[in-house]
């Protein structure tokens, strides 16, 4: 297992090295510290040549991640590289081919002054783009201990099958209790029907989730929340939320096939959210499973 | 599964060495068409000529053709250093590298501070003609004249123009740039709008609807004929300017396919596509206009600061607007791009310890340097707010201290080349040229224009003919910024004396 993690040598950079250290240390899994730095573009004309600037970066760029790697415990293997591409976000998702990352792990952002995420001009180009699951550490996130519980926010459109299942998995490897959210924007009035149709809904899945006899999460563990409110950040801050959780969510179905396209339900979640959010590409549990006949073993999700 | 885990965690803690990339630029993007188009947009040359035509017809007259060729030759004999220094210790801070690997610490503090100044000062001037052009376009677009004159109230004036250095700086501070297509754009934009200027110029001359024709004459193109040294050397210094930039297609390299040969012909090609159009529009200029100092004459004080600003209109008629766009949009893109500049020699300087250390921050978001980013904001701002209080034409007093400024660090930076190869100078023909005679001739030649710019400069009359306590305002501005920067440099040389006692950046190859 191999996490990369976007870091900027600000505190939007040690969000998502403490989220990246808590996701590792329930998988054993080993990180690669990521500074993406611009090409300089030759038709920027400028009375400086570009070539000289480019070693600046480089070596500022290694003192970053000295001060990074130095921030990780050391039951947690990490390793640290320069990249370089013309976009942030771009030069990321290449890092995640060239590693075989299971996941990318960014801080959202870094002045969530009013809301906890405020996504970053990166984080929302990863979003749109990004071929694995993106884990977005919000604001000042400092926790580092493994995660405790697994949420996963069911939606009712295709694809929530093959989330489901990530997470079931996920939670299965971690060994912690799952949590499937569904989450309710309602007038009031015919709220009690809705939520028991939408908890109903949501234990149907689970149930066609759960891996059938073989080392799954125990049902007992698995739990089925419907959370209501005016308005999705309503709902989503009615929820009690553990300071070791984190809250999957599927890409929209805008999405390209294999990658991220936050919907507008999911953009809201993240506003009001108070944990980690990974948000998993469409179609992506779909390859694993593909794979999992063939018994290739590498996959976040797999067992 | 289980073994895979074992293994990685047993390879663990290590902390391997930084898996450094190769360098940033990616080799082989640019072929010759692009490399002459980051050339001509160096140069910016719709700008330019606004900017220096007028000032240099004071100077010269008619010779101007005769003078934009001359002042060529220094600068390609400059190039030829800049390059070989550049192929030698590629860094940003170049002149203030070079210069103090050569002379030692305080000729390169100098030289550093030469470069940053011009930049300094030209982005103050490109900020304050893009403000001139864009009144006169919003006039050009609402078919009101009175609109062009709010960039003469001068508290409208210096607020616009600030507004436009601090937003220049903050894309410059986010690390955005401009891209291939934006770039090959406002170029051939630019290049169409000044051939145009010069076709409807001289299709007014032919049929006798010019506001002064004048015949052209050989004796334009003689440069001999420029009626006395002080004129010639204004001239030179100026006519450095346009050519300004123009340097870089040399130092391209492995950004180019073939490495080779295009900078070479890149910046052959950059050269010839700048002095036709330099030619086409100074002979032009001068066959509709005349040099008289009245009207839409060339010569007329009034004109000086910006001559595509008064001419455009009578010339172009209605399509002046097109003129209007091309300045406005070459000079709003050189103004974000030049911001790199003097941020880099800065970021240089407070890396080796020859200024305060924050100088050499990088952001970690844009990963651009942004302390030095902001400080030069901050500097282009004052500078044309002291100017525009001070002068009565701050355009055309900014840009005769640019020249002057321009002279002097090229003038340091060549001779830089010159003694830092000197162990090599009469190793072969190729190195006796390039990094001795050719950079000693173009230095010497930059040195001694600078200094007879700066002494002539003390008439209170030179430039635009404003002055204080009996000095001219160009002696004054040039001299000023010089004076500063020695002050700083002690201040610097007290505070931090690492740098000064050569500790840092060593002499010698």
């Amino acid at each position: 297992m191999r996490y990369v993690v976007g870091y900027s040598a600000n505190a939007r950079g040690r969000d998502a090295v403490n989220l990246a250290v808590s996701l590792a240390r329930g998988r054993g899994a080993s990180l690669d510290l990521v500074v993406a730095i611009p090409d300089a573009g030759p038709f920027n004309a400028a009375h400086a040549p570009a070539a000289g600037y480019d070693s600046y970066l480089h070596q500022q760029a290694g003192e970053w991640l000295d001060e990074a790697l130095a921030l990780i415990p050391s039951d947690v293997p990490a390793k640290a590289h320069v990249r370089s591409g013309e976009s942030d976000a771009q030069t990321l998702i290449d890092a995640c081919d060239e590693f075989g990352a299971d996941m990318l792990i960014i801080g959202a952002t870094s002045n969530g002054l009013f809301k906890r995420f405020t996504v970053g001009s990166v984080a929302s180009a990863l979003l749109h783009a990004a071929t694995v699951p993106v884990a977005l550490a919000p604001h000042g996130y400092h926790r580092r201990d493994a995660l405790t519980r697994v949420s996963c926010g069911l939606g009712d459109r295709p694809g929530a099958e093959e989330l489901l299942e990530f997470a079931v998995s996920m939670a299965a490897n971690r060994q912690v209790p799952l949590r499937v959210v569904s989450l309710l924007t309602l007038d009031a009035g015919d709220s009690d029907e809705a939520a028991d149709a939408a908890r109903d809904y949501a234990r149907k899945h689970l149930a066609a989730a759960l891996p059938a006899g073989a080392a799954g999460v125990p049902s007992a563990k698995a739990d089925v929340v419907v959370a209501q409110g005016r308005s999705v950040e309503e709902a989503v801050d009615r929820l009690d939320w553990e300071d070791g959780e984190v809250l999957l969510i599927g890409s929209s179905r805008l999405a390209r096939s294999r990658s991220i396209f936050l919907g507008s339900t999911a953009n809201r979640i993240l506003r009001a959210l108070p944990v980690p959010m990974i948000v998993v590409p469409s179609d992506y549990e779909l390859k694993h499973l593909n794979h999992s006949t063939s018994n290739d073993t590498s996959r976040e999700a797999q067992a | 599964m289980s073994t895979e885990h074992a293994t990685a965690k047993a390879a663990a803690h290590t902390h391997p060495g930084h898996g450094l990339s190769e360098k940033g630029l990616k080799a082989g993007s640019v072929g010759l068409i692009g490399a002459v188009v980051i050339g001509v947009s160096c140069i910016a040359p719709a700008y330019t000529l606004t900017a220096a035509l007028g000032p240099t017809v004071s100077e010269v007259g008619v010779h101007l053709p005769a003078i934009f060729l001359v002042g060529f030759i220094p600068m390609l004999l400059v190039a030829f250093g800049y390059r070989e220094l550049n192929n030698a210790m590629p860094d940003a801070g170049t002149s203030f590298t070079w210069a103090s690997r050569a002379f030692g610490p305080w000729l390169g503090w100098m030289g550093g501070w030469g470069l940053i100044a011009a930049t300094i000062i030209v982005l103050s001037n490109l900020a304050a003609v893009a403000v001139d052009f864009f009144y006169l376009m919003l006039a050009q677009l609402f078919g009101n004249p009175e609109l062009a004159d709010l960039t003469t109230n001068l508290p409208l004036n210096i607020a616009t123009t600030l507004v436009f250095i601090a937003l220049a700086c903050w894309i410059s501070y986010r690390g955005m740039e401009t891209t291939k297509t934006v770039q090959y754009v406002l170029v051939a934009f630019q290049l169409l709008v000044l051939g145009w200027f010069a076709v409807a110029a001289f299709s007014h001359v032919a049929n006798g609807t010019a506001f002064d024709a004048t015949a052209i004459a050989p004796d334009w193109f003689n440069p001999f004929a420029v009626e006395s040294f002080s004129a010639f050397a204004a001239g030179v210094s100026l006519s450095i300017f346009i050519y300004w930039g123009w340097d870089v297609t040399l130092t391209m390299n492995e950004e180019t396919r073939n490495p080779k040969k295009t900078p070479g012909r890149a910046a052959t090609v950059t050269v010839l596509v700048i002095v036709i159009i330099y030619m086409t529009v100074a002979l032009s200029t001068l066959a509709f206009a005349g040099i008289g100092t009245e009207g839409l004459g060339a010569g007329n004080p009034e004109n000086q600061g910006s001559i595509f600003a008064v001419l455009a209109g009578p010339v172009m008629g209605p399509f002046a607007i097109l003129m209007s766009l091309a300045i406005l949009s070459s000079s709003a893109a050189s103004l974000q791009s030049t911001f790199v500049s003097p941020a880099r020699t800065l970021l240089s300087m407070g890396h080796y310890k020859a200024l305060p250390h924050k100088f050499g921050k990088i952001s970690p978001s844009y990963k651009s340097p942004s302390y030095a980013t902001i400080a030069s904001a901050v500097a282009a701002a004052a500078f044309y707010v002291i100017t525009r209080t001070l002068s009565e034409n701050a355009l055309w007093d900014t840009i005769t201290a640019l020249g002057m400024m321009i002279c002097f660090y090229y003038g340091i930076t060549a001779l830089a080349c010159v003694w830092f190869f000197r162990a090599e100078a009469f190793s072969g023909a190729h190195a006796f040229f390039f990094k001795f005679l050719a950079p000693l001739l173009g230095g010497v030649i930059l040195l001694v224009m600078f200094v007879k710019t700066a002494y002539d400069s003390m008439d209170p009359e030179y430039g635009s003919g404003s002055s204080i306590g009996g000095l001219g305002l160009v002696f004054i501005l040039g001299m000023g910024v010089i004076l500063l920067g020695v002050v700083l440099m002690l201040v610097m040389a007290k505070l931090r004396p690492e740098f000064f006692k050569g500790q840092v950046l060593t002499r010698g190859q």
